[in-house]
């Protein structure tokens, strides 16, 4: 379960209003081809926003141009009101959690923390960063002994070390079992008590729609939808499924067989429609097994963009 | 940086490999020189030193540097550390440090052990100047190497042009001298500077001639750091 946030992020009047990132027209290309086309999006202080995409949309390009990692072929890309590529200004500011661990296979779990963390510019006790990614009991591993999951934490640890204002998480609990998904869920829960902002990619929808603030969802090198989880999943009808027994009489609603005796129906007024088949099955002493009813899945706005 | 040069010090000692090729290698070819030195024709006490300079140099600094350089690119340590505030120069800067001082002490003991057992240099200072000069010329050529080498074992690969090549130019010049094919043998990499460790040890040739000699070497390193500039990568090729 996400906490629930005390008093956002604290901060008031004109530093309130700047985006934290703001990205404007976009555009990364290599060679002939077009990665990322006309790319605008803004992350306001205290946010979590999640940038979705299909594989190939681009997502890794435009993230990598955020942080700093690669030039943009044109357009604005501003962290912090500033050029993301100075280091010495933003980074301090930043903890980045990439895709790929990174980390020198000779050195220790606490080596590499320290080192990676002092770099950064800010200050942490190393010990408070492993016991909070669950690694403690690992600080003297060198980091070739460690499973995928145990990079992914370490990651993590180097990525909130000295509780940074921005934070991205790219792909964070890919490799992750259920406790420390959750652990390092809670751990992202407490930086932004503090006020952090987050920008995460996952392959786990479920995670998004779980904890974004908003969500930009990226197809094909642009950013094909923006809002939040409701704003997204409120454009496409709501879903209503059920098996009823054999030989009942007709439904009431139209509905597609799905196989295996499931029926769904598509709805844009789910609240009406539900009760116009409750009322049905009662009304004729229907029993209405394995019914499910609810809002669309960010599974399915996905699924809709192909289409497009 | 000195955060890095701590973190490569320690990898360096804990990778038994780099270890070997660092001090191993070239220490157990010094030891070889010195003990058949007065033994070789042709070869004096100031072309002794020249070979085991650019022994140590290459062997040690230059392959070391490449492979470690290709090493941390491949499992993504050189972008790891560009996530932090630290600007390119000073990550490598602090990758580097730790091999090239060990290097440069290396050096230091050898030819020391080298002028007890034989006989000291002229003038050490300009001895100095061109170990220095070599040292530099040969980081800048690891950098210009690990821009064109995949991975550590590809290293082995890469490295053997120049490695080969500075090793056959340094050790012609402190066997034969330069009297002949003097332009030839002072324009190619290392051979300058080979010069310049010979008359150095030797003495007799007068310091600002043997100055004149390190112009080479420094157009090396100008050459070697462009060409760095131009195909060092951080990042593996996708």
């Amino acid at each position: 379960m996400r906490l629930p946030r005390e008093g956002g992020c604290g901060c008031t009047g004109r530093m309130a209003t700047a985006p934290v990132i703001d990205v404007r027209d976009l555009n990364v290309k290599y060679g002939d081809f077009h990665a990322v086309k006309d790319l605008s999006f803004q992350v306001e202080r205290g946010e979590l926003y999640a940038l979705l995409g299909t594989n190939g949309a681009g997502k890794t390009s435009t993230l990598e141009t955020v942080e700093g990692h690669r030039p943009a072929t044109s357009g604005a890309v501003r962290v912090f009101g500033r050029d993301p590529r100075d280091r010495r200004e933003v980074r301090p500011r930043v903890g980045t959690m990439l895709q790929e661990s990174g980390f020198s296979p000779d050195l220790t779990v606490r080596e590499s923390v320290r080192l990676i963390g002092s770099l950064t510019g800010r200050t942490d006790r190393v010990e408070r960063l492993l016991g909070v990614v669950g690694l403690a009991h690992k600080a003297g591993t060198r980091v070739s002994q460690l499973s995928g999951g145990e990079k992914r934490r370490l990651d993590f640890a180097t990525a909130v070390y000295g509780t940074p204002e921005l934070v991205f998480l790219d792909e964070p609990t890919t490799g992750l079992d259920i406790q420390s998904r959750d652990a390092l869920w809670d751990a992202v829960d407490r930086l932004r008590e503090e006020g952090a902002t987050v920008v995460l990619t996952t392959h786990y929808l479920e995670e998004a729609q779980q904890r974004a603030d908003r969500i930009g969802l990226m197809h094909r090198g642009t950013l094909r939808r923006e809002g939040t989880v409701s704003e997204l999943t409120r454009a496409l009808p709501a879903t209503i499924r059920f098996s009823p027994p054999a030989g009942a009489p007709d439904l009431p609603l139209p509905a597609v067989p799905e196989g295996g005796g499931t029926f769904l129906v598509e709805t844009p007024a789910l609240q009406k429609d539900l009760h116009v088949l409750l009322d049905w099955a009662r009304d004729h002493g229907v029993e209405l097994r394995d019914l499910q009813a609810g809002p669309t899945r960010l599974d399915d706005v996905f699924r809709a963009l192909d289409g497009e | 940086m000195l955060a890095i040069a701590q973190g490569e010090l320690i990898q360096i000692f804990r990778n038994r490999l780099v270890l070997v090729t660092m001090l191993v290698m070239p220490a157990a070819a010094s030891a070889f020189y010195m003990y058949v030195q007065d033994r070789i024709p042709f070869l004096d006490v100031g072309g002794v030193a020249a070979v085991l300079v650019f022994l140590v140099v290459v062997m040690g600094l230059y392959t070391t540097a490449v492979t470690t350089l290709a090493s941390r690119r491949q499992n993504l340590f050189l972008k790891r550390l560009r996530s932090t505030a630290v600007d390119d120069g000073r990550i490598l800067t602090g990758l580097l440090l730790p091999v090239t001082a060990i290097t440069v002490v290396q050096v230091t003991v050898i030819l020391a052990v080298l002028s007890v057992v034989a006989s000291p240099p002229a003038h050490a200072l300009l001895l100095g100047a061109a170990v220095l000069a070599t040292v530099v010329m040969m980081t800048g050529l690891a950098l210009a190497t690990a821009g064109v080498t995949n991975s550590p074992e590809h290293a082995q690969v890469t490295t053997l042009p120049v490695l080969l090549g500075v090793l056959a130019v340094s050790g012609w010049v402190g066997f034969t001298g330069t009297e002949e094919l003097t332009v030839l043998k002072r324009a190619l990499p290392g051979g300058a500077a080979a010069e310049l460790v010979v008359d150095a040890w030797n003495g007799g040739a007068p310091v600002a001639d043997s100055l004149l000699l390190l112009a080479p070497t420094v157009a090396w390193v100008v050459v070697a750091v462009a060409l760095a500039v131009r195909i060092f990568r951080w990042e593996p090729r996708r």
